[in-house]
């Protein structure tokens, strides 16, 4: 089947591509367009603006957490001002089979679970399953677990700790490895109450720092295209922002993500001892060019804050809005559900939300910041398209700034800022820079061989309004969604990487789920068997 | 051997299939109850209610929603078996039916030593209120030692712990009548408590109404203003945790939730089973118990399809019968895992023919009149 989209203008930053012209598709790949053929079906894009499908790097869409702050919280109904007609499920607020259609309404085709808990994988990809249309990915949560802890405590070689980390990838179906408070959930279990990167867990002794780097070296040296993606310490608390400079300085030239650097971009300044820093932050990044960031934009509004970071999130309980949270102190991580309703009256909120605009404007190299609102915890992923609207336009962002405290605003750059995002910066940020990112080669551009992801979108000049509902979306060259409505029930695989190990890793593991306890390793496994679709799973390939 | 009855009579799988989708076709509110059934099945079900407009519940639902209740009510602590195994210098069983909902709980807790450092090798046992033939049979109380027992009677629960959760945060309270040891033992157990490194207080929702598990959450919260504590609330059998987790993300609420609107509508006095079908309001009932040959307990006359072991023994034969087997033993699954707290995939032990829930609701699916929805 020959496919053929018109006459629209071609935003693919990855190829250089910014014209009027035709993306032909064939078997569920962009190919060259064949001389003389003739497609069997036509789209007229003319007047629309064609990109990739967008990648989301950061969203919690899955797993134990997601599915508990549902069960916490029957009374919402998150994510569902735009919900799709009678769909199966499709009415619930928020459950998995929603979120896809959602997701997809908007030209997403891939997005990336990136917490979760390796005891937890398995839940995590029977709910990823349970999501049409978009494919997806998750990230295995290394760092507060007693195995690591105790390899780096040892000293035992890097080839050990790499072992582990490969072992982990493989059993769990993961695209990458995050580490979340590195140590902070361990240190909670023997009651610390704040924890920072040069603190240790103190029955191992072992410093978020070492944690950290030790495993940016093993997902390095592995070959894992990802770089270790790391929430930092102290997550949201005035002056975090040294703890986020700590962090990139650390990074050392080596690959390293930051994850929503929004949430630390806080210093202690002005009279309620609250400010913006994210000027400080930018210029840290723009001048440390191996280190990515996503931005865990904040928006108005109620949400539920979901996360494996116990101790934040423990710290944060009484904040919660509806009063009601539940906290895990599980194996090798905690987790913390906490709802809050983010204010634009309230001063401290209407930081957070100038901070992440800053941010976003102010880091120069959009391959280097990524678009996200830590979905749910900023603002839920429908809340996306707005965002984009406000990159694109400063009158936009003047008009939100003059329905915000004053003295919010005045502890910020934001007002002086009149940079606006193009098309070309939004397709690199949401498509290109992605897939590079992730080790995609196939996906975020439009050029000859790759996956036929395609979002079409008419060029409204209410960009809200655009993004909210594509014109067309295909994957894989087949048509999902017509003007913001899905038109057929796919479903898709999620990605993951398999790096190499030295077998006796798995010996080793095998032995200490036996002895510590007394079960088999193969809990923490996911075989394909057991997710209930065909060809679940799509192998990305590691460097070496 | 036969797998499939109709009317007590052996059937055909095709013929038994087809009966059954036809009496939920004609159904103007079915309910698909007991739901004892691994991921797959537990996946099939809500979709098959969705296709049917049929009200989902689960047999061990009253406990599964008196724990929910307390977390979407008030906010919970939790931690898994394992941690609590590994790491807790201290436990509070509270109530009875821990050994009953958990048969592994004397080897996993009791008598297990911890190995994590700083917790230590003599772990602090409490029990309020266990069962008083629980105790009192030696072999059992015999194999575990030295754990402190305050309280028998079960109904002495909820004072009990409304007196405990006072002294720990530093209050009186005015339950000295209960016995007159009473307000010392309770002084020593509040200390003890508080000197925890990690604690973990166990109980078991079967047997507790919602606001003695709330006093109880309550007092593990309290006790974090100072040391680390969290709770284990033991799950219920069948599956019930898997089933509550299938059923979270596939209609963003537990069970007892109605999918006969055009929204899933979650209301746990409207739509438990036994209620629907005493009242006369279900008309027809998919009974589903994968794990055990167990037949609803309601008595109502009501057309029912049984999913269930072929040994099952109804009190009157149900309309159509298809003999399941049991996940984790006559097929692979993935089911609620009882040490990890977790979903875990199991291989069949005894790998056998029989069909597993989320086969024999294909089977009858395939025969429903409407077609599945293709978006």
């Amino acid at each position: 089947m020959l496919t053929r989209i018109e006459g629209g203008r071609i935003i693919d930053p990855a190829n250089g591509r910014d014209e009027i012209g035709d993306i032909w598709m064939r078997d569920g790949r962009i190919v060259d367009a064949p001389p003389g053929a003739s497609a069997d079906a036509t789209y007229d894009a003319t007047g629309k603006i064609v990109m990739a499908g967008a990648i989301d790097i950061h969203s919690h869409i899955a797993g134990w957490n997601v599915n508990t702050a549902r069960l916490l919280l029957p009374e919402f109904r998150l994510g569902s001002p735009a919900r799709p007609g009678a769909k199966p499920l499709s009415s619930a607020g928020w459950p998995a089979f929603e979120i896809g259609c959602l997701y997809a309404a908007m030209g997403f085709t891939t997005v990336v679970e990136p917490a979760v808990s390796p005891h937890y994988a398995l839940h995590a990809h029977l709910e990823l399953a349970d999501i049409p249309i978009i494919d997806k990915a998750t990230l295995a949560v290394l760092g507060n677990d007693d195995f690591l802890l105790g390899l780096i405590h040892r000293k035992e070689d890097r080839a050990a700790v790499q072992d582990y980390v490969a072992w982990t990838l493989g059993a769990t179906r993961s695209l990458g490895v995050k580490v979340i408070n590195p140590g902070g959930a361990a240190a909670f279990k023997e009651n610390v109450r704040t924890f920072s990167f040069d603190d240790v867990v103190p029955s191992c002794g072992v410093s978020s720092r070492e944690i950290v780097k030790t495993l940016q070296h093993a997902v390095n040296a592995l070959g894992v295209p990802h770089p270790l993606h790391v929430h930092c310490n102290n997550l949201g608390i005035a002056g975090s922002a040294d703890t986020a400079l700590t962090t990139i300085a650390a990074a050392e030239g080596l690959p390293l993500h930051l994850a929503h650097l929004q949430f630390y971009g806080y210093g202690k300044e002005g009279g309620r001892g609250f400010s913006s820093e994210a000027a400080r932050l930018a210029e840290a990044v723009n001048a440390a060019k191996s280190v990515t960031i996503d931005v865990g934009q904040v928006m108005f509004g109620q949400t539920v804050t979901v996360s494996l970071d116990v101790l934040r999130q423990f710290n944060a309980r009484n904040q919660a809005r509806p009063r009601k949270w539940a906290i895990l102190d599980g194996d090798g991580n905690g987790a913390g559900i906490v709802p809050y309703n983010y204010r634009s009256a309230d001063f401290y909120n209407a930081v957070q939300w100038a901070v992440g605009m800053e941010l976003f404007l102010l880091i120069d190299d959009p391959w280097r910041v990524f678009f996200t609102t830590d979905h749910p915890n900023g603002a839920p992923f429908t809340a996306y398209p707005e965002i984009l609207a406000l990159l694109m336009s400063r009158d936009l962002r003047a008009q939100w700034m003059a329905g915000l405290p004053a003295e919010a605003v005045a502890v910020t750059t934001l007002p002086s800022i009149s940079r606006e995002y193009t098309f070309t910066e939004i397709a690199t940020m949401t498509r290109a820079a992605p897939a590079r990112l992730l080790g995609l080669r196939d996906r975020g551009h439009l050029g000859a061989g790759a996956i036929a992801d395609v979002a079409v979108y008419e060029d409204e000049r209410d960009r809200a309004r655009m993004f909210r509902a594509a014109a067309l979306v295909f994957r894989r060259g087949e048509l999902v969604v017509r003007d913001g409505k899905p038109t057929k029930q796919v479903f898709g695989c999620a990605l993951a990487v398999e790096p190499e190990r030295d077998r006796a890793i798995d010996r080793r593991l095998k032995a200490y789920y036996e002895e510590r306890y007394g079960i088999s390793d193969d809990i923490i496994k996911v075989p394909d068997h057991a997710i209930g679709r065909p060809a679940p799973f799509e192998l990305i390939s590691c460097a070496h | 051997m036969h797998h499939a009855w109709i009317d007590g009579a052996p059937a055909e799988l095709a013929a038994a299939a087809a009966t059954a989708a036809r009496l939920l076709d004609a159904s103007r509110q079915p309910v698909i109850a007991g739901l004892g059934a691994d991921v797959a099945g537990a996946r099939a079900a809500t979709a098959l209610a969705q296709r049917i407009g049929a009200a989902i519940d689960h047999m061990n639902a009253d406990a599964l929603l008196r724990d929910l209740d307390v977390m979407r009510e008030a906010g919970v602590m939790l931690t898994t078996p394992s941690e609590a195994s590994l790491r807790a210098d201290t436990l509070l069983l509270a109530g009875p039916g821990l050994t009953e909902e958990w048969n592994e709980l004397p080897q996993r807790l009791l008598c297990a030593r911890t190995v994590e450092p700083g917790a230590g090798a003599d772990r602090r046992k409490f029990w309020l209120c266990p069962r008083a033939s629980w105790l009192d049979d030696d072999d059992r109380s015999g194999s575990i030692h030295n754990i402190s027992v305050i309280g028998r009677e079960t109904g002495d629960l909820p004072v009990l712990l409304a007196a405990l959760r006072a002294r720990v945060n530093g209050r009186p309270h005015g339950f000295a009548r209960l016995s007159p040891s009473f307000p010392q033992a309770l002084d020593g157990l509040a200390d003890a408590l508080k000197a925890a490194r990690f604690g973990v207080a166990v109980w078991s929702a079967a047997e507790l109404d919602a606001l003695t598990v709330e006093m109880l959450c309550g007092l593990v919260a309290d006790l974090n203003a100072t040391t680390r504590f969290s709770g284990l609330p033991l799950p219920p059998g069948d599956n019930a945790i898997g089933v509550l987790q299938v059923c979270g993300w596939m209609t963003g609420f537990p069970p007892r939730t109605g999918l006969g609107r055009s929204y899933p509508d979650h209301d746990p006095w409207r739509y438990r089973a036994a209620r629907l079908v005493d009242s006369g309001e279900a008309d027809c009932v998919l009974w589903i118990s994968a794990y055990r040959a167990k037949a609803p307990e309601w008595s109502g006359s009501r057309p029912t399809v049984a999913l269930a072991p072929a040994d099952t023994r109804f009190p009157k034969p149900p309309r159509v019968h298809i003999a399941v087997g049991a996940p984790g033993r006559d097929h692979d699954g993935v089911e609620h895992h009882p040490m990890m707290g977790t979903l875990a995939a199991v291989t069949a032990a005894r790998r056998s023919g029989a069909l597993s829930v989320a086969d024999a609701i294909a089977a009858i699916a395939a025969h429903l009149a409407d077609a599945p929805p293709s978006c």
